[in-house]
């Protein structure tokens, strides 16, 4: 059972290690930690973290970001196994959340076609047969397009922003069955990895019997300050 | 060569730790930029510098104060008057500075100038290892210093350039200041403006900077702790650049492909 949902983007750069002194774009921090604040506030048994990668898998329950990949200098030895960058941002947002309970990281592919994120959205929905009642909340980590500006790392797309913003309506309206109909291939082509984790998200609240009641949905940040698409928000069954 | 070894063994490991020079301590692994009060040329130098001192300590209660002086009465009215490091450029000409500093709570810089005496310039100096003469020196020093009763946590060794060098010798042990550090004494760097940056870049005192920021880079990066600089914040940016890429300090604010 989904009890709550939660969207975040992964910039490197919401670890404040990788950042130096400085802790550019708080209002960003800030709402990613008001997203986490909301998701564990329905008393989650487990939390399950999507986000794109390089293939389809499960990563298990335990692990961590991988700050030597972007500061060689940070390496830390560690027992933690290190997750691709969006499950391993979606870790640190719960630590930093102050979440100590259960986790699963569920990787999906980052070309992933719409039916098989679907596919894994209802498979998370449905949790385990063991523990039918589990009260889930699911945590999809992913960016927008990376072509929202002209000094953005794709240079700009004048079709990035409208994408981006059909995907903040849909959430905003709480219409999950609008992120399940966003193009792959164009979502691609913009570079605009969340698509597959939100197609996740999308599976898992489509699922029969998921949301009966229905979605309300909250955007708590939707802005491209460094040419990359940022969205942060909140979905709550009725 | 004995004692000197021994001075050696005896110095406290304090590469990281913090600096305390008189009463006043510096944050641990961050290189400090002091400013330095220089002595006045001539006999008059108590009643020059002292009510300067003064002054300056009024004013800002938290800041090292530095004094070069070569005598020890100039060093212990200057104490006095609030200094916390006696910079003893001239390599103990007036063996008594180490005592003026230990009943003054001071610092003492032990520097070295080969033959030289007091406000003389060098002529043909020539050393069979230059740097195993600076060594000896400023570790002999050192040792006596501890003897003195100077605060152990507040002796600086200072390499000193140009002081009884030639350009080439200044040059050799800017190279070989790592095996200065590695005695564990800070080791102070006053390479800013040498006529050995002029002469090795052919530049006059105004055209030095960049050849003084390569020293002073060089230095830190070998470990030097203590930099006497004329251009401060050009030196402070300099110590701070290699500080990160030693990764002693974390960059002010990194986004560049982190979005």
């Amino acid at each position: 059972m989904i009890v709550s949902a939660a969207i975040c983007p992964s910039p490197p750069l919401l670890a404040r290690e990788l950042t130096g002194q400085a802790a550019p774009l708080p209002e960003l921090r800030d709402a990613c930690a008001a997203a986490l604040a909301a998701l564990l506030t329905a008393a989650p048994d487990i939390v399950v973290v999507t986000g794109p990668a390089g293939l389809t898998a499960d990563f298990g329950q335990h692990g961590r970001l991988d700050l030597a990949a972007y500061a060689p200098a940070l390496y830390t030895n560690s027992d933690e196994p290190a997750l691709p960058l969006s499950l391993g941002i979606g870790a640190r947002l719960l630590d930093e959340a102050g979440y100590a309970g259960p986790r699963s990281f569920r990787g999906i592919g980052v070309s992933a076609p719409a039916e098989a994120c679907l596919r894994l959205g209802r498979q998370i929905a449905a949790s385990a047969p063991s523990c039918p009642n589990q009260r889930i909340a699911l945590l999809a980590v992913g960016d927008g397009s990376a072509r929202r500006s002209v000094t953005a790392p794709g240079y700009l797309d004048e079709r990035a922003a409208p994408f981006d913003e059909s995907v903040a309506r849909a959430v905003r309206d709480g219409e999950p069955a609008a992120l399940a109909a966003l193009d792959p291939e164009l979502a691609a082509e913009l570079m605009a990895d969340g698509r597959a984790a939100w197609q996740v998200l999308a599976g898992a609240l489509t699922a029969e019997g998921a949301t009966p009641g229905g979605l309300r949905g909250d955007v708590l940040y939707e802005q491209a300050p460094l040419g990359v698409a940022y969205l942060v928000a909140v979905l709550t069954p009725r | 060569m004995s004692t000197d070894v021994a001075a050696g063994i005896e110095a406290p490991t304090r590469t990281t730790g913090p600096l305390r020079l008189g009463p006043r301590e510096f944050a641990p692994g961050r290189p400090l930029v002091m400013a330095i009060v220089n002595r006045t040329p001539d006999s008059l130098e108590i009643r020059r510098v002292v009510p300067f001192i003064e002054r300056v300590r009024a004013a800002y209660p938290g800041l090292v104060i530095s004094v070069d002086t070569w005598r020890r009465e100039s060093a212990r009215a200057m104490c006095a008057a609030g200094a916390n490091l006696i910079n003893d450029t001239w390599s103990a000409w007036d063996s008594g500075l180490a005592e003026a500093a230990a009943e003054s709570g001071a610092g003492l810089v032990c520097s070295h100038v080969g033959t030289l005496t007091p406000r003389t310039r060098p002529h043909r100096p020539a050393y069979e290892d230059v740097l195993a003469d600076v060594r000896a020196r400023v570790l002999r020093l050192a040792r006596r210093a501890l003897d003195a009763g100077v605060d152990p946590d507040s002796i600086v060794i200072d390499p000193t350039r140009d002081f009884g060098k030639n350009t080439r010798q200044s040059l050799e042990q800017t190279r070989r200041i790592g095996e200065l550090t590695a005695t564990g004494w800070p080791v102070l760097l006053s390479a800013s403006h040498r006529d050995f940056v002029g002469e090795t870049l052919d530049a006059p005192i105004d055209g030095r900077l960049a050849g003084t920021l390569a020293v002073t880079s060089v230095g830190a990066w070998l470990g030097a702790r203590i930099f006497r600089a004329h251009d401060v914040r050009a030196t402070r940016q300099a110590l701070d650049m290699v500080a990160s890429i030693k990764g002693d300090r974390p960059p002010a604010r990194a986004v560049r492909a982190l979005a």
